[in-house]
């Protein structure tokens, strides 16, 4: 066991997390946090994305003990009912949610994009999320989300 | 007003926070894990199984084999001949043999690993082809699950009076649904004597009464729950995780929590159904088609899932939305020791939706016509009978949907000799194929002055959810703070049918429709409409029972004859047209899709938002099975070897909605979830014979097939 101190969602966190434990799991298991999916478990669908110093990775393939003292967010970061994020309005707005299964991936992925880049193109915005898999909508209407969320959103860090 | 509007889907919001409740996101103390022990081999007698050294693994608590199944082991959702666990044999790679439960999961994945298991190898059926005849059985009564014909007018006089005829066979493979959440579930005995499953679903009602068999429990002591469901396109139709969870729960009487990983899912979901098509067009010189004739060879897997479904509905739909006067069709499904090959998005019309367009094409070229103007000449019509010579008196768009693309048709040039154009029709039934499929739903007034709607129909991200609403809000006028929706639970709803074939809006629509006539009159008599509350409306009613009203609706269809298909099989059909714009690379045979115009004729856009999103995620299916999905059985186990669409992939997509309204449709409303899908390969096809002047006869046209078409060309 290790003891790792990170921040995660802008408050500063401690635990005990096993030598290979994976940071999708400590999430999940021991902060509760089921935003973060696991839709294969080994790096190749970017459901589990989560942000680590504002870039996203894929919590099933990072060690928990990698995020002692860096700045980890998950999807209940942006917003809350009351609250939304631009990005999550504009992502209801666009239609850009079916199932939803991959959607706190898709916005951690946005997020992230909007933070660097206030004016994406096209193709920067299908890029920034070519590591996240849909099956239901087809992208389009997410890449309309995260276009119209740009001009209005100032990306907190 | 509620209708036909830009309105956001009611589930969104929570979705946007991560905040749904997937079945994997249900914690459950003190519950057990259970994985599945799976056969490796395609055919095989089990003369051993060794759980020794898996029953003296660390935190593993039990191992449950057919022998422990109190009920019947089998399932299906037609031909129940789908064990639960093997017994004696094994008919696929994959197939379940045993139930392994542990405290953990990694106990009880690693107590799966220690099983040993002797198996006598019997010979493989690997092909549809060699399945018919030959002696080693995969069930008894034989291998052909299923002959089904369409029989119309006179084809060999026809074929001898044609001017052209273009004949052709067409293959397709096996894909994957890969929906983003694998199937899983938790199971629990509560504390009225019930076991009670929550999974990811399409059906619940059908799930409980496979489970009451299995366990041989009355249905009323089986209570099923959907969880939030991650997308379903058909693979979470057939029983998934629900039976294993049950057996489970009944034997060791603790919850129990099951999922499947990645790798188990594509090993172990159904399919789309690989087909062989040989299909031969006769037509005119003006380009009126005159006779279609079209052999289908299926390959089902050792079980029957929708097998025979597919095997009638791809006869049916052979012909595309034309008027043939002239059909002959046989479809034939086979048993094999392939993987088991189910309902996926369109039960096989998708496959024959690319051989029909291509035949289109074909002709059209032959006889130096425009393809479009052909399609326009033979496209079905108010009054036109289809192949199972069923008379179309309403809601007949496919004509409209053509003239949607046709400006972009006649406008259209190749910017240079890497890109083309190319067209794609479909039509589609909407509903169960000639049998019974209704749907209920019921709503009631409650004491806090609300409308419940209690309706059965999953919601697996399609949007069925905010449509049923809709409806709801139109018909009585009434806004969403004034509705609660009570759905996915056995307990609480009747039985609205699976979310399968596009028949949810149509179908559960037409249900909660009915429902909210008889509601809206109450409401009418007490006042409601006159300023009276529904809280008082409540509080004034003496007998309760008057505070409810049921829904009902039933399609009215006809059974097909048997031998020719005669009949009307479904009550109403959607119409379709996609032109694609693909830009080829000819060194490498990198195709990519550039744009797609897709025109659908929904009979009414209850949510404009959804339609659009069922479209373009339709189109990236399509994009997926002309391109490059491909199951290969033994080879693809994760994204690294199933490739599937990415952003990177798709095209600029422009929507056209036709409403030609369905009389008996709520507000008209028709289908539209598989329709998306249909047209889109053939328009892909169609598009690269444009561009390169190479036709792929067989999908998916990856890179290196496109680049061998190419170069065998030259
Ligand atoms: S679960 Fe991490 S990438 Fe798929
Ligand atoms: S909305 Fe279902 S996977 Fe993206």
């Amino acid at each position: 066991m290790k003891n790792v101190s990170f921040v995660l969602n802008g408050k500063r966190v401690s635990c005990e997390v096993q030598d290979r434990e994976l940071l999708l799991h400590t999430l999940r298991e021991r902060f509760s946090i089921k935003s973060v999916k696991e839709g294969c478990g080994i790096g190749e669908c970017g459901t589990c994305t989560v942000l680590i110093d504002n870039e996203p990775h894929y919590s099933c393939l990072t060690l928990a003990s990698k995020v002692n003292g860096h700045d980890v967010k998950t999807v209940e970061y942006l917003g809350d009912a009351d609250h939304l994020h631009p990005l999550q309005k504009a992502f209801i707005e666009s239609g850009a949610v079916q199932c939803g299964y991959c959607t706190p991936g898709m916005l951690l992925s946005a997020y992230s994009l909007l933070m660097k880049n206030g004016n994406p193109g096209e193709n920067e915005i299908k890029e920034a999320i070519s590591g996240n898999l849909c099956r239901c909508t087809g992208y389009i209407q997410i890449v309309e989300a995260i276009r119209d969320a740009a001009g209005l959103c100032k990306c907190k860090s | 007003m509620y209708i036909g509007n830009e309105i956001n889907r009611i589930d969104a919001p929570d979705k946007v926070l991560g905040r749904p409740v997937y079945a994997e996101d249900l914690s459950i103390k003190g519950a057990l894990f259970g994985c599945v022990f799976r056969s490796t081999r395609p055919h095989a007698w089990i003369r051993k199984i060794d759980t020794s050294a898996a029953l003296a693994s660390p935190g593993i608590v039990k191992t449950l084999s057919c022998y422990d199944i109190p009920g019947e082991n089998i399932f299906g959702i037609i031909k129940k001949d789908q064990p639960y666990l093997a017994k004696d044999r094994v008919r696929y790679i994959g197939e379940p043999v045993l139930v392994v439960l542990g405290e953990t999961e990694e106990a009880a994945r690693k107590a799966s690993r220690l099983i040993r298991v002797e198996y006598d190898d019997i010979g493989v059926i690997s092909d549809p082809f060699i399945s018919g005849d030959s002696k080693t059985l995969i069930h008894e009564k034989g291998n052909l699950l299923s002959h089904r014909k369409v029989i119309k007018g006179d084809i060999e006089k026809a074929f001898r009076e044609a001017d052209v005829i273009v004949e052709h066979t067409y293959t397709t493979t096996w894909l994957d649904h890969a929906f983003m959440e694998t199937e899983s579930g938790v199971g629990y005995p509560d504390n009225k004597g019930s076991i009670v499953i929550i999974s990811s679903t399409q059906n619940i009602h059908y799930k409980q009464k496979e489970i009451s068999k299995l366990l041989a429990i009355p249905e009323e002591k089986i209570k099923v729950i959907q969880a939030t469901t991650g997308g379903g396109f058909g693979g979470k139709l057939d029983v998934t995780v629900e039976g294993f969870i049950a057996l489970s729960v009944y034997h060791t009487k603790r919850p129990v929590v099951m999922r499947f990983t990645r790798e188990e899912s594509f090993l172990s979901n159904t399919k789309r159904h690989p087909l062989y098509i040989e299909y031969k067009t006769g037509a005119r010189k003006d380009g009126a088609i005159t006779a279609v004739k079209v052999n289908i060879t299926g390959d089902t897997g050792p079980f029957a899932s929708y097998g025979e479904t597919v095997c009638l509905r791809a006869a049916i739909h052979a012909t595309g939305p034309y008027e043939i006067p002239n059909v002959r069709v046989d479809s034939r499904m086979f048993y094999t020791n392939n993987p088991v090959s189910g309902a996926m998005r369109g039960f096989g019309v998708p496959q024959l939706a690319f051989a029909h367009e291509s035949q289109m094409d074909e002709i059209a070229s032959m006889l130096r016509l425009d393809s479009f103007d052909v399609r326009i000449k033979n496209a079905l019509r108010k009054g036109s009978s289809t192949a199972t010579s069923q008379v179309l008196r309403n809601s007949v768009g496919i004509i409209e949907t053509l003239k949607k693309v046709e400006p972009y048709w006649r406008r259209r040039t190749r910017k240079n000799d890497h890109t083309g154009f190319g067209l794609g029709c479909m039509y589609y039934g909407i509903g169960n194929t000639g049998v019974s499929n209704p749907a209920n739903a019921c709503l009631n007034i409650t004491g806090d002055g609300k409308i419940a709607l209690h309706t059965g129909a999953c919601e697996i991200g399609q949007g069925s959810d905010t449509v049923l609403v809709q409806i709801l809000q139109e018909a009585l006028g009434l806004k969403i703070e004034d509705i609660v929706l009570i759905r996915g639970d056995t307990e609480t709803s009747k039985d609205a049918g699976s979310s399968s074939a596009s028949r949810q809006t149509y179908i559960s629509g037409g249900a909660v429709f009915d429902a909210a006539k008889k509601m809206r009159q109450y409401l009418d008599e007490k006042g409601f409409y006159k300023g009276r509350t529904i809280r008082e409306i409540y509080a004034s009613e003496a007998d309760k029972k008057l505070l409810e009203h049921n829904g009902f609706f039933d399609p009215p269809t006809t059974p097909v004859d048997p031998e020719t298909s005669k009949g009307s099989p479904y009550a109403t059909y959607a119409f379709a047209t996609h032109m694609t714009e693909v830009e080829v690379e000819r060194e490498t045979g990198s195709c990519r899709v550039k744009k797609v115009y897709a025109a659908h004729d929904v009979g009414r856009a209850i949510n404009l938002k959804n339609v659009r999103g069922q479209i373009c995620g339709g189109i990236a299916m399509g994009v997926g099975f002309a391109l490059m999905e491909e199951f290969v059985p033994g080879k693809s186990e994760s994204f690294d070897n199933y490739y599937m669409p990415t952003s990177m992939d798709m095209p600029d997509v422009e929507v056209f909605i036709v409403e030609d309204c369905e009389p008996t449709g709520p507000f008209g409303a028709k289908g539209l979830g598989e329709p998306a899908l249909i047209p889109q390969a053939a328009s892909i096809v169609n598009a690269i014979k444009d561009a390169t002047g190479v036709r792929a006869f067989d999908l998916p046209c990856h890179i290196e097939r496109l680049k061998k078409l190419i170069e065998d060309k030259k």
